[in-house]
């Protein structure tokens, strides 16, 4: 989840009131927000932002727009968006897309903003919309980047385009020597953060102006002159790369409107593609793309069990700033500038039932007749258990991870069943379970100073390889128990195997277990069921128990519940 | 004053009813008329000290003589003196080393030992140093007495004399005899001792007034046998009353785990709702974990979910159709759903991508394909999280999660749902909903309940699965989905706050660990 700070004079300045904690948990949830903290000494919120899908609530200017909207009914009216049958005059402020750079980042597109002058917490606030939009929505400036950089030193048109990474160089921000592109992804922190994901294409990412000063190397890092932004400038420009159009064009609106929120003016600017795009060859930026969304009321009522009047209903939806109206059966609604997130009815209808107010939906118990019932797996489990419990037993949980020290190595086994994770956070947790003695071994290394006999069970799964099946794997339901003490053996297993089985109502024989290195070879056997093997039972090896740190005779056993179903 | 009789042992019992206010109280005299051994003796006397029965009164220090091996063997055989006086009775006149060989005695106890004989006059020896007894000499008394108090310390049972039963001349006599250390040579080996004297106290009296009139004997049954039940002993005698608060044996039960339990119960309270449960297999495919649950491929809000990836084999080698075809196309146009989909190019290398299971909803996906109308799903499901580990964060854990499908269920049942749970599995006062979001779920709700004692938390999240994810799985109703967070009652449940003690190896932990 998004998570941004501010400060308490921006935020409330924007919301045009000042609210006690306790009053803001009452109305962040009409954004998915809530509040994650508040500094008093430094005066700063920390807020959390629940809807993944909602961009343009990751910010305090964005955040606010909705808190705001919802409190006076009214949806914000931006006047400087462009659409496809109207566009704003840009005068030379342009940006030529060249076709080099499709073949490692398609798209830049970008607007300017004036009228403004930076402050410590405007520059606070943009630098975090940035990083936000980047890093969550970009994914990590996969898909998109931003940049902002001092208009007033730009001389327009700007140019994005594709560079030959060895042959193009500047003085990168944070440095104050000229390195190339290249130099720049090896030596640069953002380089070697960010630079993965241009490293291995021809042509480098590269924005300059018309005059040949350079903006910056999309997506990684800005010039030290003309992409250094700081408290006091007053004319900027936005710059925004990635790889989809529209999510571009969705980043520009969000950070445009922003900034119209902070006092800037926004000066359109016209993009030139030299290819066809799904918006033509020419786009005035700020751009409004969306379609209008609809739903019949019919829907409304069937989702939320509740019928509205017209009024209401565009009432609701004009607090959660959507201009709509109802014609007939069918409610119409334009989506906000910033938001893109109406991919059905439903998703309009849930801001039907958020304006409305969900205090306004009383709870109704389901009348559906439904069987409940237990599923045969955890029946069979619970039989089992009890009887274990009744040998004695301490029922035991684990984690079903670990290493394949624990779970390979001590166990004196190969691990050519066993299931490896491809990306493990730390080698404790880097194998799915085989087994469970393995567990119930670790509970004896780690408990001598029970008291004794130390026996213990757990029914649980485990999961290996099986190249039949169609993941390669299998998950078995499993029952291991183990039991430690100075007098225990093969015998005492046998019996407990013994009335485990009489108990579960299976008839089964006992086979010779060979070359299972667990066991002390002799003293071990395959419990089976009609010449089929549902599992084991011995007592550990010595050798085992050694690799454990364990010097207590003991004995496991651990049985395929499934094959009992 | 409140001693329950009861309580006191048979050795307490017999005692205090056998003494009487004022009377000196000690361990010779009960030894002597009880018949008790030294060592329950004093404990006798511990207990009741401790518990305000006996005070002591006075000590007094005495000597005791215990007869040793040699003191034994002249028990048996005679003193030295003794047989010297009566060799000399028959043989009249011998050199002293004759009557050390004759006799079987060393030189110097000869020695000494005639040394005594003519000190009283009994004996004499001539110049040609022959030893002869002096005519009509008797024994010395000394020597007389000497071998009185061997015969008598003999016949004790511990061997010993203790000076305060002995005459003036028997302690002068003993006294030559005895030694305190290194006496070995010495038929009595001497030591100090102290006589410690009790008095029964006001406490002590009304005690053995008590047992008096509860006609406690201590004579009672102690541990009942087969031989009593058999020979009828039983009907005879009263059984001796057990302290009921007498300090117990800790036991090692076989047990379930506090953890399972509550799961259990957690279980069996939807059973009890209507809902049937389901289950499945820890690895699962991108397509099931993220696709069917209309998780665009591309989109951060898979970055919710940072699962963990199988090595090898890395990819499952098919995706059941209708369902791959459906939910492929509803992700890029929204297919048969009326949404506009993700509008991208659906990867159908990346949804056979394998991993581990990383939320419970995953089974609902699996469900949706083979639900009844109406239905109520549940499932208790293990999930990993590519996480570090800490008191909030385990590698694996559970997660509760369901579904209700109903031509007729929506929003408003969804809150009713929320609220039974609230309160039958939360035991919740007070419920309060807010908007929230899921991927997959539109309206999506999460649920606040005010717990007696966690106070305001997040019970869960829920919502109306999209027609985006239902559709494509074949499901034409309404379906609610939900999950709860049940793991946060069940650490307040067991008492303890780091989630990974739920998982504890330690036997030690897990048996003394119970539930509320």
């Amino acid at each position: 989840m998004p998570k941004i700070e501010t400060t308490e004079s921006l935020f409330f300045g924007l919301l045009g009131k000042t609210l006690t904690d306790d009053q803001l948990e009452m109305v962040l949830p009409r954004a998915k927000a809530e509040l994650d903290g508040h500094d008093t000494k430094e005066k700063m919120l920390k807020l959390e932002l629940n809807d993944t899908n909602r961009p343009d609530l990751w910010s305090a200017a964005g955040l606010a727009r909705q808190l705001r909207t919802y409190e006076k009914g009214n949806p914000v009216l931006y006047d400087f968006f462009s659409t496809a049958d109207e566009s704003f005059e840009t005068g030379n402020r342009e940006l030529i897309c060249h076709k080099e750079a499709k073949a490692v980042r398609p798209y830049s597109i970008g607007f300017a903003a004036t009228g403004c002058k930076v402050t410590e917490d405007i520059l606070l606030a943009l630098i975090q919309s940035q990083e936000k939009l980047c890093f969550n929505f970009g994914r990590k400036r996969r898909t998109i980047a931003m940049g902002i950089y001092r208009s007033d030193l730009i001389h327009y048109p700007v140019h994005y385009t594709g560079a030959d990474p060895d042959k193009t160089s500047f003085v990168p921000l944070g440095m104050d020597e000229k390195l190339t592109l290249r130099q720049m992804i090896e030596k640069h922190p953002k380089g070697i953060e960010y630079g993965h994901i241009v490293a291995d294409k021809p042509v480098f990412p590269y924005l300059h102006d018309d005059e040949g000063e350079p903006l910056s190397f999309p997506p990684v890092i800005n010039s030290a002159r003309i992409g250094a932004v700081k408290v006091g400038d007053e004319d900027l420009f936005v710059e925004i790369s990635g790889t989809r159009l529209k999510d571009l064009l969705l980043c520009a609106s969000i950070m445009s409107c922003d900034m119209a929120d902070l006092g800037f003016t926004i000066l359109p600017l016209k993009v030139k593609f030299e290819e066809e795009t799904e918006f033509g060859k020419e786009i005035v930026v700020p751009y409004y793309y969306q379609s209008p969304i609809s739903c019949t009321k019919a829907q409304l009522a069937k989702v939320s069990g509740l019928e509205l009047s017209d009024d209401e209903i565009t009432a609701s939806l004009a607090r959660m700033g959507l201009h709509a109206f109802v014609d007939g059966e069918t409610v119409y609604a334009t989506v906000p500038e910033y938001r893109d997130d109406f991919l059905h009815a439903v998703d309009l209808i849930e801001d039907v039932i958020i304006g409305h107010g969900l205090g306004n939906y009383t709870p109704q118990m389901p009348t559906d007749f439904t069987i409940g019932r237990l599923s045969k797996t955890e029946e069979l489990a619970r039989k089992a258990k009890n009887i274990m419990v009744g040998l004695g037993f301490q029922e035991m949980i684990y984690n079903y991870l670990g290493s394949k020290k624990e779970y390979i190595d001590r166990m004196n086994i190969t691990d050519k069943d066993a299931i490896y994770i491809a990306n493990p956070m730390s080698e404790n947790y880097e194998m799915v379970r085989p087994s469970i003695i393995p567990c119930l071994l670790e509970s004896e290394s780690v408990s001598g100073h029970a008291t004794y006999p130390h026996s213990i069970f757990e029914v649980g799964k485990i999961a290996y390889l099986c190249p039949d099946t169609n993941s390669g794997t299998v998950t078995r339901n499993s029952l291991g128990f183990f039991s430690s003490n100075s007098r225990i053996g093969f015998n005492e297993a046998s019996s407990y195997v013994n009335t485990l089985m009489y108990f579960l109502k299976k008839d089964y024989k006992l086979a010779e277990l060979e070359g299972d290195n667990r066991f002390i070879p002799g003293r071990c056997a395959a419990i089976q069921i009609d010449g089929k093997t549902i599992g084991c039972f011995g007592e550990i090896h010595p050798a085992v128990l050694v690799n454990w740190g364990c010097n207590m005779p003991s004995i496991a056993c651990e049985i395929d519940l499934d094959c009992l179903l | 004053m409140s001693i329950d009789v009861k309580n006191l042992h048979p050795l307490e019992v017999k005692l205090l009813r056998h003494v009487c206010l004022n009377e000196d109280i000690t361990t010779d005299r009960i030894v002597k008329e009880l018949g008790y051994k030294v060592g329950q003796c004093n404990q006798a006397f511990s207990w009741l000290s401790g518990r305000g029965c006996l005070k002591e009164t006075k000590r007094e220090k005495k000597t005791i003589y215990e007869i040793t091996d040699i003191g034994r063997q002249q028990e048996k055989n005679g003193t030295p003196i003794e047989r010297i006086f009566l060799l000399l009775k028959v043989e009249k006149s011998l050199l002293l080393p004759e009557i050390a060989s004759k006799l079987e005695l060393e030189q110097s106890e000869v020695g000494s030992a005639f040394g005594q004989l003519s000190k009283s006059k009994a004996a004499q020896m001539d110049s040609e140093k022959h030893a002869s007894l002096v005519p009509g000499a008797v024994l010395p008394q000394e020597a007389a007495v000497t071998a009185e108090l061997l015969k008598k310390a003999a016949a004790s049972e511990d061997g010993c004399l203790s000076d305060s039963d002995l005459s003036q001349e028997e302690k002068e006599a003993i006294a030559k005899n005895s030694k305190k250390r290194g006496a070995s040579g010495s038929p009595f080996k001497a030591s100090e001792r102290e006589d410690i004297f009790y008095a029964l106290t006001e406490i002590g009296d009304e005690t053995r007034q008590e047992i008096l009139k509860a006609n406690i004997t201590g004579e009672e049954l102690g541990e009942l046998t087969p031989q009593i039940i058999s020979s009828g002993e039983w009907k005879t005698s009263s059984f001796r009353p057990y302290s009921v608060n007498a300090p117990v044996s800790k036991l090692v039960p076989g047990r379930l785990n506090p953890y399972g339990e509550y799961l259990q119960w957690v279980k069996d309270k939807l059973c009890s709702l209507g809902f049937e449960e389901f289950d499945g297999p820890l690895v699962e495919n991108e397509f099931w974990n993220g696709d069917a649950l209309f998780m665009p491929q591309f989109h951060s809000a898979r970055d919710i979910h940072d699962v963990y990836r199988l090595k090898n084999p890395s990819h499952c080698k098919t995706i059941e159709e209708p369902w791959l075809d459906n939910v492929a196309r509803t992700h890029k146009n929204g297919g048969d759903t009326q949404s506009r989909g993700w509008q991208y190019d659906f990867d159908e290398e990346f949804t056979r991508r394998q991993v581990l299971r990383s939320q419970g909803t995953v089974l609902s996906a699996h469900q949706l394909t083979h639900a009844k109308v109406p239905g109520k799903y549940f499932g208790i499901a293990r999930c990993f999280r590519y996480d570090e580990v800490d008191a909030t964060h385990g590698a694996d854990f559970y997660q509760t999660e369901g579904i209700v499908l109903g031509k007729d269920v929506n929003l408003r049942t969804l809150l009713g749902l929320l609220k039974m749970f609230a309160t039958e599995i939360a035991g919740a006062e007070e419920v309060k909903y807010v908007p929230g979001y899921f991927p997959f779920t539109e309206p999506s709700i999460e649920v606040h309940i005010k717990h007696p004692v966690l106070g305001w938390f997040e019970l869960g999240g829920s919502g109306i699965f999209r027609p985006e994810v239902t559709k494509p799985l074949g499901i034409d109703v309404p379906v609610l989905a939900w999950g709860l967070g049940i793991d946060r009652m069940a650490l307040m449940h067991l008492g303890i706050n780091d989630l990974r003690e739920l998982f504890s190896p330690n036997i030690d932990n897990v048996r003394t660990r119970r539930g509320n």
